[in-house]
């Protein structure tokens, strides 16, 4: 079959992934896990990955993200192929270009909020002062000014997933994988995450891959994915 | 500054770990630094005891060492008044001693007894180089009169009934081959410690042993340095300026002291190597758990852009915090033990061969301190960077996934 090729996006595109295929060795089997997908997603696009459980979103997002490999496929990232490149160089291109955001929330226990904030900032090794300023600027922008001294141990679920995202987009990223962000939120905080997800990407120009099973959040997004089986469905703007 | 914070953080995440991690370390720390200390005071303690029994550095005749004359101070020293004196005014020497080694038989008139005899110039011996004999009774002789003064072991004393003042004679062989016998009276009792000395020592003024001997000649010269630290130097400035003169250093001549010093390194060597060992093991079991336990952060950290390498330098300076816990601790509970064993007064029991004890005491030594302490920290920043390298190149999916 053939993957829908998105030429809307291709201009301009952040991402572009082409035909990519991932299996899985499960015993003496194989699982296919991507049978070949292609996707775009250009800068201030925010792009929903739906499909059941197993179709394999999280392969595509964790390929997107540079933190897997695929078996066959190419990868662009700002229109340069990262296929080849070896593992400091897509770290540092992660670091660089990449935010991501988790269904668990994954913050660092020992930082507070501010902390685990600036941390993408001190991989970068941006100087003192610009870090204080940017972190300011995203923690209010985020709504989390007044939690800056926390721990994470002492926010609600939904006051985590903003400083997550404060993380991911603090250091202005050309893409920003969320896999699942909302599952372990109660709907209204989900419908504010993604809206606030939405709005920043858009205001710094990110373009946002998020993968969910909920479709009132996919409402929210530029466009929506539907995965099957390992193959993507259809292609639809909003 | 940042990092340091965070593995600090780190570090206080499971403090009960990483304090036991923390207290094994100082256990380990000072029990080497208490071990090196007692160890470094007895060498320093026999050295001091060694170099001023025998003198830092020892002059003889040809042959003067060997033991095997014939008769008395067959191949003793002559001249030995002008190489006193021209040692004496070399700078960086205290005293310069002659000695003669003699024996013979010391009789009350009742019985007698064998004696080893040492005769020194009691200027020197008994003033100049300080307290060295414990008096049990009487004072040090003066110089050699019509009847010369002496001092005797107190296990002597006993066995010849004699109290100070009370009169000796003693028997030698002379130079020539022939008897001799001079009166003497006790001026002093003395307490060496060591009971085969005790019963057979006899010092007097080495002129009162020439004329017993019939000889103008001695049988060595001790020279005492200011610093022992010297010893080496003089005795190549000897062996220079008098070629034909036999030489030996304190060191050459202290065999208890290469013994004990040969035994101690030994013994504590291996502590050391066992304290290297339990701190190896504790650091990586602590940081081991800790490198498990946040397998999906380390993940975390990687997808953010986390390089490996400084995945591994964090749980590194985290081993390094603790080791340097560990050490200052450590480095805190031995130098208390220092300074209370100064004040305690406590007493070791009489090392084989001897009565008396001495006093147990550390010295401090900052390069074992300083060493101790890079060991202890460089052992657990290994042992940190041996646990965490896996984990920190463990597929990024993997270790997201941990649970
Ligand atoms: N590490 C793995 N080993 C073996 N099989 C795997 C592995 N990861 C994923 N798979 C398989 O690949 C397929 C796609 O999995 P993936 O996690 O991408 O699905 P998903 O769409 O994210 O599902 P969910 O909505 O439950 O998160 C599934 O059949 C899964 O069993
Ligand atoms: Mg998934």
């Amino acid at each position: 079959m053939n993957a829908p090729t998105l030429e809307l996006a291709v201009r301009a595109s952040t991402v572009r992934l082409t035909d990519l295929r991932k299996r899985y060795r499960v015993g003496d089997d194989w699982a296919e896990a991507l049978k070949g997908v292609s996707l775009a997603a250009a800068a201030g696009e925010m792009v929903a990955l739906t499909g059941p459980s197993g179709s394999g979103k999280s392969t595509l997002l964790n390929l997107a993200g540079l933190i897997d490999t695929q078996d066959s496929g190419t990868r662009e990232i700002g229109g340069k192929p990262v296929d080849g490149l070896d593992d400091a160089a897509l770290t540092n291109l992660r670091r660089e270009q990449v935010g991501f955001i988790f269904q668990g929330f994954n913050l660092v226990p020992v930082m507070n909020v501010a902390d685990n904030v600036e941390y993408p900032l001190l991989l970068l090794g941006r100087p003192p002062a610009e870090r204080r300023r940017k972190v300011a600027e995203i923690l209010e922008r985020t709504g989390l000014a007044g939690l800056a001294g926390r721990l994470p141990d002492a926010l609600s679920g939904g006051q985590r997933q903003r400083v997550a995202i404060a993380r991911a987009l603090v250091k202005s990223p050309s893409l920003v994988i969320a896999d699942e962000p909302t599952a372990n939120l109660d709907s209204h905080t989900a419908q504010q995450i993604v809206d606030l997800l939405r709005e920043l990407s858009h205001e710094r120009g990110a373009a946002v891959v998020v993968a969910t099973h909920d479709e009132r959040m996919s409402a929210h997004c530029d466009r929506v994915l539907r995965l099957a089986d390992g193959e993507l469905l259809t292609g639809e703007l909003q | 500054m940042k990092w340091i914070l965070f593995a600090w953080k780190n570090v206080m995440r499971n403090k009960r770990r990483s304090l036991t991690a923390m207290l094994i370390t100082a256990m380990g720390t000072a029990a080497v630094l208490i071990g090196g200390g007692f160890a470094l005071f007895t060498y320093e303690s026999l050295e001091e005891m060694t170099a001023r029994d025998s003198g830092h550095v020892v002059l003889a005749a040809q042959r003067g060492f060997d033991n095997d004359e014939d008769v008395p101070l067959q191949h003793g020293l002559s001249g030995a008044a002008a190489l006193a004196a021209h040692y004496a005014a070399q700078p960086g020497v205290r005293a310069v001693a002659p000695r003669i080694q003699f024996s013979g038989l010391v009789s009350n008139g009742d019985k007698s007894a064998v004696f080893i005899g040492s005769g020194v110039d009691p200027d020197v011996d008994f003033r100049l180089r300080g307290p060295q004999l414990d008096f049990v009774a009487g004072e040090a002789p003066g110089p050699s009169e019509a009847v010369p003064e002496i001092v005797i072991g107190d296990e002597l004393a006993t066995l010849m009934k004699v109290k100070v003042g009370g009169s000796l004679t003693l028997l030698g062989t002379t130079t020539e081959g022939n008897l001799n016998a001079v009166d003497a009276v006790v001026r002093g009792i003395v307490k060496t410690g060591v009971p085969e000395i005790d019963r057979r020592l006899v010092m007097t003024d080495i002129r009162a042993v020439q004329r017993l001997l019939l000889t103008d000649k001695v049988g060595s010269l001790a020279i005492y340095l200011k610093d022992t630290a010297q010893t080496e130097a003089m005795a190549a400035q000897v062996k220079s300026t008098h070629p034909e003169l036999a030489v030996r250093t304190w060191r050459d001549l202290a065999v208890f002291y290469q013994a004990v010093r040969a035994l101690y390194n030994r013994i504590f060597g291996i502590l050391g190597l066992i304290m290297v060992v339990i701190v190896a093991f504790a650091m990586s079991n602590t940081l081991g758990m800790a490198v498990v336990e946040r397998t999906r952060e380390i993940g975390t950290l990687r997808a953010i852009g986390t390089q490996p390498g400084e995945v591994v330098r964090n749980f590194v300076l985290e081993g390094a915090a603790i080791g340097t816990a560990g050490a200052v601790i450590g480095m805190l509970a031995a130098g208390a033990t220092t300074l209370v064993l100064l004040f305690a007064g406590l007493e070791m029991p009489p090392p084989p061969g001897r009565s008396i004890g001495y006093p147990l005491l550390l010295s401090f030594s900052p390069p074992l301190y300083l060493g101790a302490t890079l060991v202890v920290v460089a052992l657990a920043a290994a042992a940190a960077w041996f646990v965490s390298r896996r984990a920190a190149h463990k597929p990024i999916t993997e270790a997201l996934s941990h649970v």
